[in-house]
């Protein structure tokens, strides 16, 4: 299929990572603010001046390595943040910062490869078809020995090697890499990678002459509304009549993408209601960009317990507003707003700022969606290639379909 | 403080008799924290719920730049001030007290040091820890560690004392104590919480591995009384045993004035059993040393600056040639693995049981301005032959266990295999472990 490009090995490239980075899809973003410049130096006194008197004392007797400052300063943020006992609070240091932005947007400048670790820890390189990356002249099984002119440590740090090959698109990146014994160099420069969120397909029961427009959503990026406004448009295009969402094991991410997705299945009316501290609720409606919208055709949700925070509103949404079923586990329940910071040396801090509710008020955190038919996975079932709550979910669409 | 007489933690008996009151609870200050103590980290905040957790994704890394090395005087007051800033401003919960976010921003500059010993400790601890030195005798018998995932937990608890007849176990952590959360809290917080005059009730709110839920247990605390040396012949009379509780004021006094009488018997040869000796004063670590070893050099100090200081046996020790076995194991901490590694270094006597704890380390407390109190790590100790115990711990000659069941059976193989070899000179049936050989310098 067309849409099977490269690029969508890309995301296959990154999922160990984007796995990895299970949390941050959990909680999704509210706002994402632009770093601020450092207040003025007379007026910025220490907040919490004991840092000092005990750094003081750490400087002249510690026995042991002392940390960096930056390990330091970042210890005393993470110290201070603990203290509100929010898991969704919390610091996040620049490199993975940056990994985040990245994922959150759904694309980045990047050279289309695949980076792994062998077993004596150095990094190998795998090229993806076509990408800037491989008509440069890396090949599969590449050994990657410098950045930029800048050689790798014996043991590299992986979780540095992605935020140094990434960059703007249109850049360069010089790559050193091994390859039989010999030291090749590589200029490459940078384009722009999507990272598909959203799958598609339809599928068809030869039985029952129906076709399912089926529609994974595995995160919520800044990308993932126009993504699934195309995947409704191919697959109507493809004889869909009837629509099923896969939420399920999606954690979430934008906020705004939610409420797009949302959209694209709601005719008008409400998605969330976001309720801060102390002020009044936000309620946030259909965004009426709609050209491409499934509101009338039968819809069903599949939802489990990773079923997280913007998938939950979209979800929830669809529950309340009584557009579609939901089918499968009870969701994981989290119903918290994160707010994301830059701050000025490129790390960040995500703080809890709001809670949302469904469009009935219902406010699901700790509690989780239940769906309307409930049906459990087996933990053999991926092995034998079954999905009874797959199987349950096309029942259901095709009853709906023939009433 | 004479650095000369580091003394890992406050603890002192005060008293003169023969019979020394401890509160446990403090004891276990001595032994203290092991592994590690972290604050929240990224990886902890994502391991709940998730099949795959973000802490291999996320490694604690460096700034992007990542070339500082060197540390400086302050701290970088921008970052940590935009973000209460914004809390303040965005924050959906209720923020914390200044004092409350002072002391969680200290607990995390302290934990970036990756030092399990250094700590800080909350204003209020500290003073529950500098009133009434009396009731520090009195509690409910028990000792504490920090466990690698930062929760208190029951080490060990005494005979007859409110602990054990109450039934906490060891390995039990401690959830709450009256109702006041501990998650986060250092021992030496626990134990202030713990503490408390004889008479008075406390409630502890324990987890257990085998239990679904937590529960609570109200232990009535009262004086605990441990002997700090007790001594028997064995082995038909031919062999004396003594041990030593730990390294308090008392500790060579008693035990050179009880050895002494045992001597008298001509025995073949001595057990010292220094095993769940926590440690306590190195001048008593030296003294007890002093009765076993010959003249020489008997630990070697550091401090962050290089500064190397030993201390020194003499030839006035009452045991010096009489054969000699030292049991340790696991609980065997700080002053008593100073004393095991220096008979060991000198092939004084043989070493049977478990490797030792692993604490080398001397921590000095100091107060600070909002009167809260940090104990920093000033010092290591390197036994003669220039070991470091910080970590390793001693591994002795013979390695010989005591399991639980042993220990509910009142059998002692540690123990009978130290008599065995004292008599008989014959080595315990499990393989002998080379003694680790000398290391540089760090």
């Amino acid at each position: 299929m067309k849409r099977w490009t490269w690029v969508a090995i890309i995301a296959l490239l990154w999922s160990a990572f984007l796995f990895g980075a299970g949390w941050i899809t959990r909680s999704y973003v509210a706002a994402v603010t632009a770093p601020e410049p450092a207040p003025a130096a007379a007026a910025d006194t220490n907040t919490i001046p004991l840092l000092d008197e005990v750094w003081a004392h750490v400087r002249a007797g510690f026995v042991g390595e002392v940390p960096s400052d930056t390990v330091r300063n970042y210890g005393a943020i993470r110290g201070a943040l603990a203290t509100l006992n929010d898991r969704w609070t919390v610091f996040v240091e620049p490199q993975p910062r940056s990994m985040e932005r990245d994922h959150l947007r759904g694309e980045f400048g990047g050279i289309g490869v695949d980076i792994a670790l062998n077993e004596e820890g150095k990094i190998v390189l795998t090229p993806n078809p076509d990408s800037p990356a491989e008509q440069a002249g890396v090949r599969a099984g590449d050994i990657l020995v410098a950045i930029d002119g800048v050689t790798l440590p014996d043991k590299p740090d992986f979780a540095e090697i992605a935020p140094r090959v990434r960059g703007t698109a249109g850049t360069i990146v010089h790559l050193s890499v091994l390859r039989n014994g010999q030291v090749l160099d590589f200029t490459v420069i940078r384009t722009t990678i999507q990272i598909p969120s959203v799958e598609w397909r339809i599928l068809t029961d030869t039985q029952h002459a129906s076709a399912v427009g089926y529609i994974a959503i595995h995160q919520f990026t800044e990308r993932t509304g126009d993504e699934v406004r195309q995947a409704i448009e191919e697959l109507r295009q493809d004889g869909s009549q009837a629509y099923l969402i896969d939420l399920r094991d999606n954690g979430g991410g934008v906020l705004s993408a939610a409420v797009d997705v949302a959209s694209h299945f709601l005719d008008g009316g409400v998605v969330l209601i976001e309720r801060k501290r102390n002020q009044p609720d936000i309620t946030f409606p259909v965004t009426t960009d709609g050209s491409t919208r499934a509101i009338d055709e039968p819809l069903a949700v599949l939802i489990n317990s990773n079923t997280a925070s913007a998938s939950e509103i979209v979800a929830g949404a669809i529950q309340d507003r009584q557009r579609g079923k939901l089918i499968g586990d009870k969701s994981f329940g989290k119903g918290s707003v994160q707010s994301i910071y830059d701050l000025s040396d490129g790390s960040s801090a995500h703080i809890t700022s709001a809670q949302w509710l469904t469009p009935n008020k219902r406010a699901i955190d700790g509690v989780g969606l239940t769906p309307d038919i409930e049906v459990t996975r087996a933990a053999d079932e991926a092995g034998q290639g079954k999905d009874s709550q797959l199987d349950r979910a096309l029942a259901e669409l095709r009853n709906e379909a023939r009433n | 403080m004479d650095a000369s007489q580091p003394q890992p933690q406050p603890i002192q008996s005060g008293k003169g008799n023969t019979i020394r009151n401890v509160m446990l609870a403090m004891a276990g200050v001595f032994i203290a924290v092991l592994i590690f103590i972290v604050g929240l980290t990224v990886g902890a905040a994502a391991a709940n719920g998730f099949r795959f957790t973000g802490s291999s994704a996320f490694p604690v890394v460096e700034s992007a730049t990542g070339t500082e090395n060197s540390s400086t005087g302050s701290i970088n007051v921008t970052l940590m001030n935009d973000i209460i800033r914004r809390l303040r401003s965005q924050w959906y919960g209720e923020i914390p007290s200044d004092d409350k976010l002072t002391d969680g921003a200290l607990r995390g500059l302290v934990s970036s040091l990756g030092d399990p010993y250094t700590s800080y400790v909350e204003p209020k601890y500290a003073q529950m820890l500098e009133q009434d030195m009396t009731s520090k005798f009195e509690g409910i018998g028990a000792t504490l560690r920090q466990t690698s995932g930062g929760a208190v937990q029951i080490l060990r608890t005494f005979e007859n004392s409110p602990a054990s007849k109450g039934g906490v176990l060891p390995g039990d952590i401690i959830d709450a104590v009256d109702g006041t959360k501990v998650t986060g809290l250092s021992t030496v917080e626990v134990a202030a919480l713990v503490r408390g005059t004889k008479g008075t009730t406390v409630t502890l709110t324990l987890r257990r591995a085998e239990k679904p839920k937590a529960f609570d247990l109200t232990l009535v605390r009262d004086q605990i009384v441990i002997p700090l040396v007790t001594t028997k012949t064995i082995g038909n009379g031919k062999i004396a045993y003594i041990s030593l509780f730990d390294f308090s004021q008392e500790a060579s006094t008693q035990l050179n004035t009880r050895l002494q009488t045992l001597l008298k018997q001509n025995p073949k040869g001595v057990i010292l059993d220094l095993r769940d000796n926590p440690g306590g004063l190195l001048s008593q670590a030296v003294d007890v040393g002093d009765t076993f070893l010959k003249e020489g050099v008997f630990i070697i100090e550091r401090d962050n600056k290089g500064n190397e200081k030993r201390d020194y046996t003499t030839d006035k020790g009452i045991a010096q040639d009489i054969p000699l076995v030292v049991l340790v194991n696991s609980g065997s901490a700080s002053a008593a693995e100073i004393v095991a590694g220096a008979i060991q270094d000198y092939g004084r006597g043989k070493l049977i049981g478990e490797t030792t704890y692993g604490k080398g380390s001397v921590q000095l407390p100091q107060m600070l301005s909002n009167g809260g109190q940090l104990r920093i790590t000033i010092q290591r100790w390197y036994t003669p032959k220039n070991r470091g115990i910080h970590g390793t711990g001693i591994t002795p000659d013979f390695m010989v266990t005591r399991t639980t069941a042993d220990e509910q059976a009142n059998r002692d193989p540690q123990l009978d295999a130290a008599v065995n070899y004292l008599l008989s000179g014959k080595a315990p049936a499990a393989t002998p472990i080379p003694t680790v050989p000398a290391t540089a310098a760090p």
